[in-house]
Parts: C-alpha cells; sequence; structure tokens
C-alpha cells in the first residue's frame, strides 16, 4: 500500500511536467471540451430540481428552462405523502448492501480456489463462470420466480438479495480474477510453511491483497442492484418491500403530468446518493484506481 | 497422501460452495428450464403444453409478427454506437484525466455522477427531457430560434433508437471512465517518462504504451457494453417500451411482451435461449479479437 | 333511480352477445339471457329500496370467517382514479368484517399483469386479484387457477344481474365479480367549440367531419390520442369500424365467429386513416402516454378526446373547472344502413376474482362480492364508470358527466366489448400491432384486413 502511494506521488509530479509540455491552445480546448461535457453531466440533474420546484402552470407557462418563480417546496411534502421514499429508500440501501457483500464474499472465496489452488478443473469451472456474463436477468423471470416461490421467499428481502448477488457474481469473479493472478505464488507457499492452511491464507494473506479490488466489485455489483425495476416488480410485491426504481415507477398515473410532483420524487430518489458520493468520492475513486481491472 | 488430497479437495469445494449455490441456483438452473420450454407452445399457466421442438426458433426468425429479427438488429445497432462512440469518448476523458489535470478530482467526481442514478430516474428525467411541448430540448432549440430542429424525439420512428441511446450514454460513459481511468493510473510511469524522453508525443505515448497496457479494462469494457446491449431493457421500457410502431424493441422487450402480454411462454423462453447463446458467442468473440491483438 | 335501472336493462338485453366462451367460441350466457333479463328486472326492483338502508351490515351468510386472514391484488394505485372507491370499500368491509383480517396492494397496471401471471404460473395467486374479464381472464381459468362462484352468486343474484356476469363466465361457469363497466365516450371541450361557433357537438358524420376541418383552418387541433398505449387507438379505431359495419358484424369478428376478411372494415378503417392524414390528430400524440394526452385534452389543447367514461371521474373533479367545460357524447354513425346510434364500444371489464388456491376460497368469494358491491357502489358515486350492480344509496350526488353516460346507455342498441379484452392475449397483441401500423400510417385498410386474417383469422 505504502509503494503505492509513494508511486501515485511520482505519477502526478511527472505528469505535472507534461502538462506544462502541452501548446497552451490546446489546454483551452481541453478545458472547453471538459466544460461543455461537466455541463452535459450536471445540467439535466440541476434541471431536474429546478422543475420539481414548479407548478405545471409554470411548465405550462413556457418557463421550461429558467429558476422557477414560486419556490414550490410543497410539492416534496407532498411528494412524500403519496409514495412512501423514505421507506423504498431505505429498501433499496438494504438490498443494495447485503447483495454487494454476498457477491464480493462468494466471488473471492470462488476466485480463490479457481486461480491460487492448483486443482484439475479449475479452468473449466472458471469458463462456467464467465457464461454468467452473457446471461440477460430478463430471461430467467418466471423460472426464478418458481425457484423463490418453492422457497417460500417470495416477498422477502432474500427475494431480491439473493438474484442479485448471482448476477453479479460473473463480472465481480472475472474482476477479482485479474487480482489474484497477479499475487505472487510465493506468498502462498511461505504462509504454507508459516502453517497456514488454504483458509488461513486466504484470509491472513489474499484478502488483504485484493483489498483494492473491492470498490471495483462494488460499485458493479451497486449498479445492477440499485437500478433493477423488473424483478423488484415481480418477487416483492408488498408495498414495505418496495425499492426506489419499482415505487418511482408506480408513481405513474395522473402523477405523469404533475411535473413538479415527478421532480420532487426524482430528486429524493437521487439527492441522497449523490450528497453521500460527494462526500465519499476521494476515497471511492482512490480505491478504484488501486483497484483498477487487470487480466 | 490420499487424505490429504482428499482435505483439499473438501476445501476447494468449500470455497466454491456459495458461488455455485448462486450460480447454480439462480442462473443455471432457470436456463435449463427456459431451454426445456422453448420445445413447447405453452401459455405459461395451464398443465396442458404442446411438444413442438424447434419451431418457437424458427418462427421466431421469420414471423414478422414476433419481431425478433428486428429487435436483434436495434440492439446490435446499440452495441456498435456502444463501441464506437461511448467507449471511445469514456477512453478519451480517461486519458486526459489519467495523465494528471488541474481539477482532475473534480471532473472525475462529476463524471461519475450520472452512474449512481437509478436507471428508472434516468428514464423518468429524460422523457421530461424529450417532451415535445415542454421538454428542454425543445424549448432550448425554440429559443434560440432554431424550430426547425424541434423534433418528437421519442415519437419519431426513425430517431427514437437514436434519442434512446444518448441517456443511455449518458449513464454510462462514467462508468467506463473510472475503469479505464484506473487502468491508466496503473501505468507503469517508468514507461511513460522513458518514452516522453526519447521524444514521443503525448499521443504517441497513448497509443503505444497506455492503450496497450490497458487491453484487460478494454475488454472488458467492450465485452460489458455489447452484452449490455443485447439485454437492455429498463431504460428502453421507461422511455418507449418499444415503441413508435416497434420502432425500439428490443430482444428483452420482445421477450417480455411473449411471456407476459401474450402468454406465449414457450416462444418468450426460446428468446431468453436464444439472447444467452448470442450473448455467449459475442462475449467469445470480443475475447478472441483481445487475445488475437496482445 | 329509473334511469339507471333503464340502463341496466339496456344493458342487460345486449351484453347477452358479448359473453365470452372461454376456450370455445361460443357465447354460453346468449341462450340464458332473456329469461335472466326479466328475473334481473323484477329482482331489482325488489331489492334495491331495501337495500338502500344498511348495505354494509348485511354479511350474506358468509361462511365463518373468524381468524381468517385474506389478501388482495389490484392495480388501485394511489394515482389510479378508482382508488377512493377502494379505500372506501374496504373500510366499510373492515368495519363490517373485523373477523377477517385483509391484506391488500395495489401495482401500477403494466407491472400488475407481468406480476398475476407471474403468480398464476407458480400458484402464488392471492385470495382475491383484480382481473380484466374476457380473455384475460379466460387463460386462468383454463388453467384451473380460479374459484368457482356459482355458489356464493346465489347469496348475491338478487342485486347483481345475470347478464352482468357474462363476461367472466366460461363454460356457463361464473368467475368473477364485475365491478363498473365503461363505454368509449367522444368526450369535447366545449370551451373550444364555442369559441370556434359550434354550440354542441355535432350529430352526424358528415357536420362531424366539417367540423374538425372548421377547427383545423382556426388552428385547433380536433383530436388527442396516445400512440405510445395502442389501446387508445383502438378507442377511436373501434368506433369507426363500428359506426361503419355495425355492432353485430365487429362483435363477430372480435369473438372469432367471424373472419377479419371484410371489405366494409377495410374501408373504415380506411375513413380512419384519412382522418389520421388529414391532421385532426395531434401529431406529437405518437410519444405522448394516455396521462399525458388527457393532460393536455384538459389543458385545452384539443378539441375532442375519444376514450373509456372512467374519465369521467377525473374531469368532473377537476380543481380547474374543467368538469364544466366538457361534454360527453355517442360518436356519430358513419354508414346509416349497417349502424346506428345506440351501438357502443364497450361493457363490464373490470372484474375481482378468487384463486382456487387460497385455503379460505369459500370466505373469499363471499368477501369479494361484497367487496365488489362497495367498490362498484363507491365507483358509480366517484364517476369512474356505470355500475354492473344494481345501484343503492343517494345517487344524486353522480357528476353529470357521468349521468350523460348513464343516458347514452339507457338508449343503448347493443354493445362491443374493447377488442383487446375480448381477444386472447396473443391475438389481442397482433392487433394492436396492426392498429399502431395504421395509425402510424405504414399500411393500408386493405392490408390491415389482410393482416389480421392471415394471423388471427
Amino acid at each position: 500500500m505504502a509503494k503505492n502511494k509513494s508511486n501515485t506521488a511520482y505519477v502526478s509530479d511527472i505528469d505535472q511536467y507534461n502538462l506544462k509540455k502541452t501548446s497552451p491552445v490546446a489546454k483551452v480546448f481541453i478545458y472547453i471540451g471538459l466544460a461543455v461535457w461537466t455541463f452535459v453531466n450536471l445540467y439535466p440533474l440541476f434541471w431536474m430540481f429546478t422543475f420539481s420546484l414548479k407548478s405545471n402552470e409554470e411548465i405550462y407557462g413556457l418557463n421550461v428552462a429558467g429558476l422557477p418563480q414560486n419556490w414550490l417546496w410543497s410539492n416534496y411534502p407532498e411528494a412524500l405523502r403519496t409514495g412512501n421514499m423514505p421507506r423504498y429508500f431505505l429498501n433499496s440501501i438494504i438490498i443494495t448492501i447485503a447483495a454487494m457483500a454476498i457477491t464480493l464474499i462468494a466471488a473471492l472465496m470462488a476466485t480463490y480456489a479457481l486461480t491460487r489452488i492448483r486443482w484439475w478443473g479449475s479452468k473449466l469451472m472458471n469458463s462456467i463462470f464467465m457464461l454468467g456474463l452473457t446471461i440477460p436477468l430478463h430471461a430467467s423471470i418466471l423460472p426464478v420466480y418458481l425457484i423463490l416461490s418453492k422457497l417460500g421467499w417470495l416477498n422477502s428481502y432474500q427475494a431480491l438479495i439473493i438474484p442479485y448477488s448471482a448476477f453479479s457474481l460473473a463480472m465481480a469473479i472475472l474482476i477479482c480474477t485479474g487480482f489474484m493472478v497477479d499475487i505472487p505464488k510465493d506468498l502462498d507457499e511461505a504462509a504454507n510453511i508459516d502453517g497456514c492452511g488454504l483458509w488461513g491464507t486466504f484470509f491472513r494473506v489474499i484478502l488483504p491483497l485484493t483489498k483494492p479490488a473491492f470498490a471495483t466489485i462494488g460499485i458493479y455489483s451497486f449498479l445492477q442492484s440499485w437500478n433493477e425495476l423488473m424483478f423488484a416488480n415481480i418477487f416483492n410485491s408488498k408495498g414495505d418491500l418496495k425499492t426506489i426504481p419499482v415505487g418511482i415507477q408506480a408513481f405513474q398515473g395522473q402523477y405523469l403530468t404533475d411535473w413538479g410532483l415527478v421532480g420532487a420524487v426524482l430528486v429524493m430518489a437521487t439527492f441522497p446518493t449523490l450528497i453521500a458520493y460527494v462526500f465519499l468520492s476521494k476515497k471511492i475513486q482512490s480505491s478504484f484506481i488501486a483497484g483498477a481491472v487487470k487480466g | 497422501m490420499k487424505n490429504k488430497s482428499l482435505i483439499k479437495g473438501i476445501n476447494i469445494f468449500l470455497f466454491l460452495l456459495p458461488a455455485l449455490i448462486l450460480f447454480f441456483g439462480i442462473l443455471i438452473a432457470p436456463i435449463f428450464m427456459s431451454g426445456y420450454y422453448s420445445f413447447f407452445d405453452w401459455n405459461g399457466m395451464s398443465s396442458a403444453k404442446e411438444f413442438i421442438g424447434l419451431k418457437n426458433y424458427t418462427e421466431m426468425f421469420t414471423s414478422n409478427s414476433i419481431g425478433f429479427g428486428k429487435a436483434l438488429k436495434n440492439s446490435l445497432l446499440l452495441a456498435v454506437l456502444s463501441v464506437f462512440i461511448q467507449l471511445p469518448l469514456s477512453l478519451g476523458l480517461a486519458l486526459l484525466l489519467g495523465k494528471g489535470i488541474k481539477g482532475e478530482r473534480f471532473f472525475l467526481s462529476v463524471f461519475f455522477m450520472p452512474v449512481l442514478i437509478s436507471t428508472v430516474v434516468i428514464g423518468q428525467l429524460w422523457l421530461k427531457i424529450y417532451n415535445p411541448d415542454y421538454g428542454i430540448l425543445n424549448v432550448i432549440l425554440g429559443k434560440l430560434g432554431l424550430e426547425n430542429l424541434q423534433q418528437l424525439w421519442l415519437g419519431d420512428k426513425k430517431l427514437a433508437l437514436w434519442a434512446c441511446f444518448v441517456p443511455m450514454l449518458w449513464q454510462y460513459v462514467g462508468y467506463h471512465m473510472l475503469l479505464m481511468y484506473a487502468g491508466v493510473k496503473g501505468v507503469s510511469t517508468d514507461l511513460r517518462e522513458a518514452a516522453m524522453i526519447d521524444g514521443a508525443t503525448q499521443g504517441q505515448v497513448n497509443r503505444y504504451i497506455v492503450i496497450p497496457i490497458i487491453k484487460p479494462v478494454l475488454r472488458v469494457s467492450v465485452i460489458f457494453a455489447v452484452t449490455g446491449s443485447l439485454k437492455a431493457y429498463d431504460l428502453i421500457y421507461v422511455l418507449t417500451n418499444g415503441g413508435p410502431l416497434h420502432a425500439t424493441e428490443v430482444p428483452s422487450t420482445r421477450m417480455i411482451e411473449m411471456l407476459f402480454q401474450r402468454n406465449r411462454y414457450g416462444m418468450g423462453s426460446a428468446m431468453a435461449v436464444m439472447l444467452i447463446i448470442l450473448c455467449f458467442i459475442f462475449a467469445m468473440i470480443i475475447s478472441a479479437v483481445f487475445k488475437e491483438d496482445r | 333511480m329509473k334511469k339507471v335501472l333503464a340502463t341496466l336493462l339496456a344493458g342487460a338485453m345486449v351484453l347477452s352477445m358479448v359473453g365470452c366462451g372461454g376456450t370455445g367460441a361460443a357465447a354460453p350466457a346468449e341462450t340464458a339471457a332473456p329469461a335472466e333479463e326479466a328475473a334481473a328486472e323484477e329482482k331489482t326492483e325488489e331489492a334495491a329500496p331495501a337495500e338502500e338502508e344498511a348495505p354494509a351490515e348485511e354479511t350474506a351468510e358468509a361462511a365463518d370467517g373468524e381468524g381468517v386472514t385474506l389478501e388482495m391484488w389490484c392495480i388501485a394505485t394511489e394515482s389510479d382514479s378508482n382508488r377512493h372507491s377502494y379505500e372506501a370499500a374496504i373500510a366499510d368491509m373492515q368495519a363490517a368484517h373485523p373477523e377477517i383480517t385483509f391484506n391488500w396492494e395495489a401495482t401500477e397496471n403494466q407491472a400488475y399483469k407481468t406480476k398475476i401471471k407471474a403468480a398464476v404460473a407458480a400458484d402464488e395467486m392471492p385470495d382475491i386479484f383484480f382481473t380484466w374479464s374476457c380473455a384475460f381472464l379466460g387463460d386462468f381459468v383454463d388453467a384451473g387457477r380460479v374459484y368457482c362462484l356459482d355458489d356464493a352468486y346465489q347469496n348475491f343474484k338478487d342485486e347483481l344481474p345475470e347478464v352482468m356476469l357474462a363476461n367472466s363466465t366460461y363454460d356457463g361457469k361464473h368467475y368473477g365479480v364485475p365491478l363498473t363497466m365503461n363505454i368509449v365516450g367522444l368526450f369535447a371541450n366545449m370551451e373550444i367549440l364555442k369559441e370556434a361557433g359550434y354550440d354542441e357537438v355535432p350529430g352526424t358524420y358528415e357536420e362531424f367531419i366539417a367540423c374538425c376541418d372548421d377547427l383545423k383552418s382556426q388552428g385547433i387541433i380536433p383530436f388527442g390520442c396516445a400512440g405510445k398505449e395502442t389501446w387508445c387507438v383502438t378507442e377511436y379505431l373501434e368506433s369507426v369500424i363500428e359506426k361503419s359495419v355495425g355492432a353485430d358484424a365487429l362483435n363477430d369478428i372480435f369473438l372469432g365467429r367471424a373472419s377479419w376478411n371484410n371489405p366494409d372494415v377495410a374501408a373504415a378503417v380506411n375513413t380512419f386513416q384519412e382522418m389520421v392524414t388529414k391532421e385532426y390528430f395531434d401529431p406529437a400524440g405518437i410519444a405522448l402516454s394516455n396521462d399525458e394526452v388527457k393532460a393536455n385534452f384538459m389543458a385545452g389543447k384539443y378539441a375532442f378526446y375519444m376514450n373509456g367514461t372512467w374519465n369521467c371521474a377525473d374531469f368532473a373533479a377537476d380543481p380547474n373547472g374543467f368538469g364544466d367545460k366538457v361534454q360527453v357524447a355517442e360518436f356519430p354513425v358513419i354508414n346509416a344502413d349497417k349502424s346506428k346510434l345506440g351501438q357502443l364500444i364497450g361493457g363490464p371489464s373490470d372484474t375481482l376474482a378468487v384463486a382456487a388456491s387460497s385455503p379460505n376460497a369459500e370466505v373469499a368469494a363471499n368477501y369479494a362480492f361484497e367487496l365488489g358491491r362497495l367498490i362498484c357502489h363507491y365507483g358509480y358515486l366517484d364517476g369512474c364508470g356505470l355500475p354492473a350492480w344494481t345501484p343503492y344509496g343517494d345517487t344524486s350526488t353522480i357528476n353529470p358527466l357521468t349521468q350523460a353516460v348513464s343516458d347514452i346507455c339507457a338508449n343503448a342498441d347493443s354493445y362491443v366489448l374493447f377488442g383487446d379484452t375480448a381477444m386472447n392475449a396473443d391475438s389481442a397483441n397482433t392487433y394492436l400491432d396492426y392498429v399502431g401500423m395504421i395509425y402510424g400510417g405504414e399500411i393500408s385498410g386493405e392490408e390491415f384486413v389482410e393482416g389480421l386474417t392471415n394471423d388471427i383469422g
């Protein structure tokens, strides 16, 4: 880890030097490009926020682009009343975090067995797991539903946690593999000589060294679980188990045309994550960098 | 000795167990179930199902009203757009930021933001952006005096698929960018430095040193983008649900219609199997291409 | 009261023709209907006044439901116009049946269809579930997943005319509790029409078309229609076809008794398409959902809007007084030789059914009937549709729009059920595909008929 840090510092030294060499004209273009892309990324979010504070009269009166004339904060409590956003949020968080954790543990253990232990079937097994990359989630709705119903798991957190973990697994193993392959084999042997068994080696040697991969895997798993609509809609029909995507999609009907209310719901479903991200972004990024996909 | 290898075997199995349970329980078993159903004419609920062999598979590609071929074409177009527009954009941003630029952290954070937004929110937001009367896009075009550029973005048969692609791009550029950025940052500084001293330009360093090294990342990104396009569903569902006039149908929207609107469970299962086979073939091709290059 | 009764009778007369035969093409209620109709007439008159006093207290000799838990799924989400009637009805039921624990949940329409089908496939249905009548419920009945309501119906037959069950009767057995019935109405924004120089909705087709041309020349869009939801197009198209070829011919086609191969239908479809090509429809409509089109209509963007009469509730309840501006009328007759006024599109479709797998199916059946009656009652008061059950209580507060619909129905000659409800799921979607192509101008009426003949029959 320490080695890594000094490395980055070194990189930025060099890079400052590189940038100085870039011609000022090119620099201007680069910054214009970045500014445009920043605008493209931020403006829709800003616009979403402004229309969440407008009434339909204002939108229909064609004050679509500007700031609200009357800041209609009342859209928020009203949107809160009609849906149950805080609850959906909580559900989404519980399900996503659990799915991330399960994906991570299962992937790390499996990758260890596939890459660090020598046995006859490891290559084949790895290929089979890679099959998972290609399976569309929506293709298995009914079979998964039947399986969950046999287990009596419908309408529970695990009805989503387990399938979400399963569908992130292949990618997680792929990411992990890149990592574990790079760890020198001598380390295992040294650990073995020190009296560590397979499990000891896994926990004491391999896991700490694979830590940088966690963020990359975590974000992939997050994307899968946080966004998923179809499974959530069908497997968890009980009102208090709904996730954010289901809650928003259910917020249709007459509200679809009530711009302010829809905006308020969208903002409530988005901004908490973004704010949390702003605080954590440094950490997420550095672990992401440390956990770059390798092959 | 025998005992030892047995213990090793048990340990390997235990390490694999959680992944195996998830994998076979939730991914593989359903495929076999779908594969089995795909040979039947079945509505998904009655006890009577008729074995019809491969008829679902042949009908899938011959019948116009099934429309699988067209849906497949659409998703392949999305895949091509992703690989040739989205990924180069991500790579460009990653190289630019990875080289160390003032405000690097800020740009990185901002560009990653759309990734954190739920697809349904993105869909609803872009529905509003594209709204023909009050959407920001047409309103801004109107204010700029470009009325003739105003469009029914999601209502025009020729435009709709492109209009669906833009939010997809918007959503995932940041993700690919961060993956690649991490790769770029991992490139050994000695290599870069040496090349710079030899008089290589920035572009040459990127082309001959950085890109070859981050190839594994690119491979993952390409696989993710292509299979993601083939599997696309949620965003299309919110934006157009396959319309107007089937202009934005993708395999998944056809499959869901077969399964749950038309009660053609056998056909829907056949589509699921076909989709898996296609994704698999593409993943193999992509891997092969990247290997050959190496 | 009288008016409503007349409505019911008119319905009774013709709904008999609409019955869905489940697997077979035959309409089971056909022969039985006239007798039933008479019975219904007598019973209604007797029963109705008695009901006025205390409808909710009647427990209808329900089987002992002590400690029973019932679960219901429906589509009355927070934003659905039926939401209030469900809430009110359920509150009444919970007060009347404290011994039964009742849980319910609502899912948005599109997602609900997926959910209920998955549940039927896995035999994981709730005790009571919302369904559309005819083909939708028919598939579930064929699969043996729906509880037969014949026994429970005996307790309620005085208040629920048997003809109203025709759409949920398969092989002579009743499987559904009807709630409300709706027809397609031609809604007109009278404020816009008056400004354009029209005091009423034109009564003949020629006048109507002339009016549309006139509106267009004044820069007013005559119609709004959501191209994103093809069923909205059918609301227009089916009315045009019916008023061109007649209700009987259309019914025969929808129920599979006659082929689509009918030149008159092709001509009627061309008539509709001409309305599209002459730009009577808002071109932006193709990208909009029904809710957006409806909001546009309420915002005064279109002169006319054809859609189900369940919209009366929302129009009447509009805080900006839209209810006073809007009128409902019947689509004019196009070919007087084959059709006439009084031939309508619609019928009872919203239905409650009970799962065969329910451990308390008998209790659930009685509960579904009682609940259905209350939902129908409150829904009617709210203006969500006309009652399938004999109305009771004070109905004078019903909004004038719903009253007008009731008048139209009172003069009804015959009904044709919505095509996508009448046909089985696969055919219905094929049909919707072709309707979409007509609206998009991709095919002609002849190709429409030819395609449907090949794909459906």
